[in-house]
């Protein structure tokens, strides 16, 4: 199913191709038969670079190969070996002697250079007008390490590397299973990226994977370096600072929800997977839910919620309340702060925006600063700034504590891109908040929410699965209950099998 | 008219939020000091009685709307008025969703300034309401039945916040029951018209409902809803505030929340009347889109064009009407006005439309 796949894109691109080579048939062109012809050829064709390794073996052989795209040993052991046995053949039989996988004929120069700078070696024998092509390319890949950023304790430790063809190989380890596509496009017209288009044939809604297709060859850009561009661009609103597909170093996430009847989307030299549609609940789920016990998964989810809240809301709150609304603050609490901030000379808003900065000029200097002065940096910085600031009266205590926990509380959110997202939130509602109190607070509070109900991920709502309201998906959202409860699948995938189990007889030995 | 396409379609489900949402909005903070001045301390009994005839309307409401399958009130209207006369109403029904769009505005920054802040602006709260108004409509009509179910969901726990009063109060001051006369508790109930219209706007989305079979169900919890926790507000008023002290006061509901106080918290108005704001924009967004529907019929325009112009005329009214006199007027006038139209038009309407149908279907078996 996997290959009548892959092959029918193939050949809808091929017969694209040829259409388009119709049209200007004088331009094709083919492979000379003679050997220096050849080489010229090869050498004209791709600027005479300098890695261009050409090899001849007598008496009438010639190699032709890019340095370091292939693989030395099997063009040793494979190739040379086995052609200096048996010289003076023709391409067919020299294509039936090798012992390499993947093996094809062209007679078309343009094919033959394309392939060769993926890593091909050209096999041409003279006085003919076709080449062998024996792909023996070098995969290049650091090994396979913990996911940096999206650690978790329980599960496993492995996360996606820049290998396209290491990626897929994970994920077909996770789901063994014939059904699952795997559709490859190019994109970019200069870096010719291979993006990979995964879902699981019978899970995943067809209309989906017909969107989602369009949208990626529908992309008219010159180079895609990493999917995070991908995903910017195929988004349903990449105006929106809220990001509406979800970016993950997991396999395993990326098969979960593949099997809810997600899409996903691989990106050669990319090590983050693109997994679409995604609501906004999802970007606070973890992983690691799935693994802990119902109860512990439940409040791990609320916590991490309520710390959204109090990381957007706390210091706008703060700001609100020491500017206009002393009347909020209790008469016991009043005291030591207005201690705490006697000796301020700002206005709270201004307080806050200072020590918000500062904070965030910590945090990037943390993920730009090598790691081993990282975390220096970052104690150093955090304890001295924040004591210093005190000391000379810059802020008061209980806005750092304030800060601090704002700050922690955003670090809360499983996915990065998420988190950037509630960092960078505060600071309007830190302004709305000092210019207008806890009306401007609720005025921010307002365009979130209308803003939140407008997006859509992949044609599908953002808010889902509380707007439009799922009851039955609000059991694995915020919360989340035992695995019996959730057999469905969530509706907003639009899953043409609805069903991941019969809920019925989960444990046998009751019965 | 154009055919509505499924994804403009909303559950019947849904409309138990925007029956309840569009009913609850400005008139709750101060319902009470109206409905005492007639009932005295039977007020309560005005409060259940003006429930039960809203759900007597809406039985007659959704009866009309069923002989019209899928056409709004101002289908109806000139389906049953022809086209001069039916106009005519819709222009009227404009007028007042406009009105009642304005009113809920007007109020709420009436609230803000007596309550939060004397002195900021009129025309600055004017401006940023409008502008959030503006960006939920143009998202259409599910993105503001959204705003009405995430109001409700979102302020529930506003609702626990009267067990603070509740503390305080006592219950022997609602008794003897009936000691007012039926006049008085009727003229109570008519009072209270202001504090619960909204559900008429079931008029203009019910064409929007894809299981037209579940309506009823839904409409009824949502004005149950309603009725239930305007009863319950009223009845810890009237047992929280001596009688004399209830007369005077204009904002009870707020009155009530400034006694709530927690460990890090008090003067718990502060928050909710700004919380506020989640709860009047359904009926903010709803009347806006309620009376865009009704002009989209009468001129060809575009929604967008619409709401600036809707919204620049609202804001220079919002601006020019400066002091409570003047708000109170329009309330009161506003209230008269949609008594006729909320409570008793629709009965009238129902007859006509009922009668028109037999007439036409009478006609059609003659030939």
């Amino acid at each position: 199913m996997f290959n009548n796949k892959f092959k029918l894109s193939l050949s809808k691109k091929k017969s694209k191709v040829e259409r388009e080579d119709e049209g200007k048939e004088q331009n094709v062109n083919m492979i000379p038969q003679g050997k220096n012809s050849f080489i010229q050829a090869i050498k004209d064709a791709v600027n005479n670079t300098a890695d261009l390794i050409v090899k001849s073996i007598p008496p009438n052989l010639t190699l032709i190969y890019i340095e370091n795209l292939v693989d030395d040993r099997t063009l040793n052991d494979h190739i040379i070996n086995d052609l200096y046995k048996k010289p003076n053949e023709s391409p067919e039989l020299i294509k039936s002697l090798l012992s390499v996988p993947s093996l094809k004929m062209s007679n078309l120069l343009d094919d033959a250079v394309s392939s060769m700078v993926t890593g091909t070696v050209l096999i041409h024998v003279e006085g003919y007008s076709e080449v062998v092509l024996a792909n023996i390319a070098a995969r290049e890949s650091r090994g396979l390490s913990a996911p940096e950023n999206e650690s978790q304790v329980i599960g496993s430790q492995v996360g996606f590397n820049e290998s396209l063809a290491t990626n897929v190989s994970l994920i077909r380890r996770y789901i063994v299973s014939p059904d699952l596509c795997n559709e490859k496009i190019k994109v970019g017209k200069r870096t010719n990226t291979t993006v990979s288009l995964m879902f699981i044939k019978g899970i995943a809604s067809e209309d989906m994977v017909n969107t989602l297709r369009q949208r990626i060859t529908g992309i008219d850009i010159d180079a895609l370096i990493d999917s995070a561009v991908l995903a910017e661009m195929i988004d349903d609103n990449s105006l929106s600072i809220f990001p509406q597909l979800l970016l993950t170093e997991r396999p395993d996430r990326f098969c979960d929800s593949l099997l809810n009847g997600k899409l996903g989307v691989l990106v050669d030299g990319s090590s983050m997977a693109i997994i679409c549609p995604q609501s906004f609940i999802e970007f606070f789920q973890s992983r690691e839910d799935q693994n802990l016990r119902w109860q512990i998964a439940t409040f791990l989810r609320l916590l991490r919620f309520s710390a959204v809240f109090l990381s957007i809301f706390f210091t706008p709150l703060y700001v609100a309340a020491l500017t206009f609304h002393y009347e909020v603050i209790p008469q016991a609490f009043l005291v030591p702060l207005s201690e705490s901030r006697a000796l301020v000379p700002f206005p709270p808003i201004f307080e806050a925006l200072l020590l918000e900065i500062i904070i965030e000029l910590l945090r990037e200097a943390g993920a730009r600063l090598p790691t081993k002065i990282g975390q220096t940096i970052g104690i150093v910085g955090g304890i001295v700034i924040g004591t210093a600031a005190v000391q000379a009266g810059i802020t008061s205590n209980v806005l750092i504590i304030i800060i601090a926990l704002s700050a922690l509380a955003s670090f809360t959110t499983p996915s990065y891109m998420m988190g950037n997202v509630i960092r960078v939130i505060r600071f309007p509602i830190i302004i709305l908040a000092g210019f207008w109190g806890f009306y401007g607070i609720m005025l921010a509070f307002c365009f979130m929410l209308i803003h939140l109900l407008r997006q859509s991920s992949l044609g599908t709502p953002y808010m889902s699965p509380f707007y439009p309201p799922r009851l039955k998906d609000w059991r694995d959202s915020i919360i989340r209950l035992p695995i019996p409860f959730t057999a469905k699948r969530p509706t907003s995938t639009r899953a043409e099998d609805h069903e991941k189990f019969n809920p019925e007889p989960v444990n046998p030995e009751k019965s | 008219m154009k055919k509505l396409s499924p994804k403009d379609m909303i559950n019947a489900f849904l409309l138990f939020f925007v029956i309840h949402s569009t009913q609850v909005g400005v008139g709750i903070h101060g319902f009470q000091r109206i409905v005492y001045q007639d009932a005295k301390h039977d007020a309560w009994i005005s409060v259940l009685l003006i429930g039960v005839v809203s759900h007597i309307i809406v039985i007659f409401m959704i009866k009309t709307l069923e002989m019209y399958d899928s056409n709004d009130l101002y289908g109806i209207h000139q389906d049953v008025f022809g086209k001069w006369v039916g106009n005519l109403l819709n222009i009227i029904y404009i007028l007042y969703c406009s009105t009642a769009f304005f009113s809920v505005l007007r109020n709420y920054i009436e609230v803000i300034h007596a309550w939060i802040f004397p002195n900021l602006s009129t025309w600055f709260l004017s401006a940023s309401l409008l502008l959030v108004v503006i960006y939920a409509f143009t998202g259409g009509l599910r993105l503001m039945v959204g705003i009405s179910f995430f109001s409700i969901i979102l302020s529930v726990w506003l609702i626990p916040m009267l067990i603070f009063p509740f503390k305080f109060s006592i219950s022997s001051s609602i008794f003897p029951i009936l000691e007012t006369n039926i006049i008085p508790i009727l003229k109570g109930a008519y009072s209270m018209t202001f504090t619960i219209i909204g559900f008429e706007l079931l008029n203009i989305i019910y064409p929007f409902i894809k299981d037209k079979e579940n309506v009823k169900k839904h409409v009824h919890l949502g004005l149950l809803a309603t009725t239930v926790l305007y009863l319950s507000i009223m009845l810890v008023s009237l047992t929280y505030f001596s009688g004399g002290e209830l007369a005077k006061t204009i904002w009870a509901t707020l009155t009530l929340f400034s006694i709530v106080r927690f460990p890090f918290i008090e003067r718990f108005e502060f928050i909710a009347i700004c919380y506020w704001m989640l709860i009047i924009l359904p009926n903010l967004c709803l009347y806006m889109w309620a009376a865009y529907r009704g002009f989209s019929r009468l001129v060809n325009i575009s929604a967008k064009k619409f709401i600036w112009i809707f919204s620049v005329i609202i804001f220079i009214f919002s601006i020019a009407v400066q002091t409570r006199t003047q708000i109170n007027m329009i309330n009161n006038q506003f209230a008269k006005v949609a008594f006729y139209i909320v409570f008793v038009y629709p009965i009238f309407l129902y007859v006509v439309a009922a009668l028109k149908k037999k007439f036409t279907s009478q006609k059609e078996q003659k030939e």
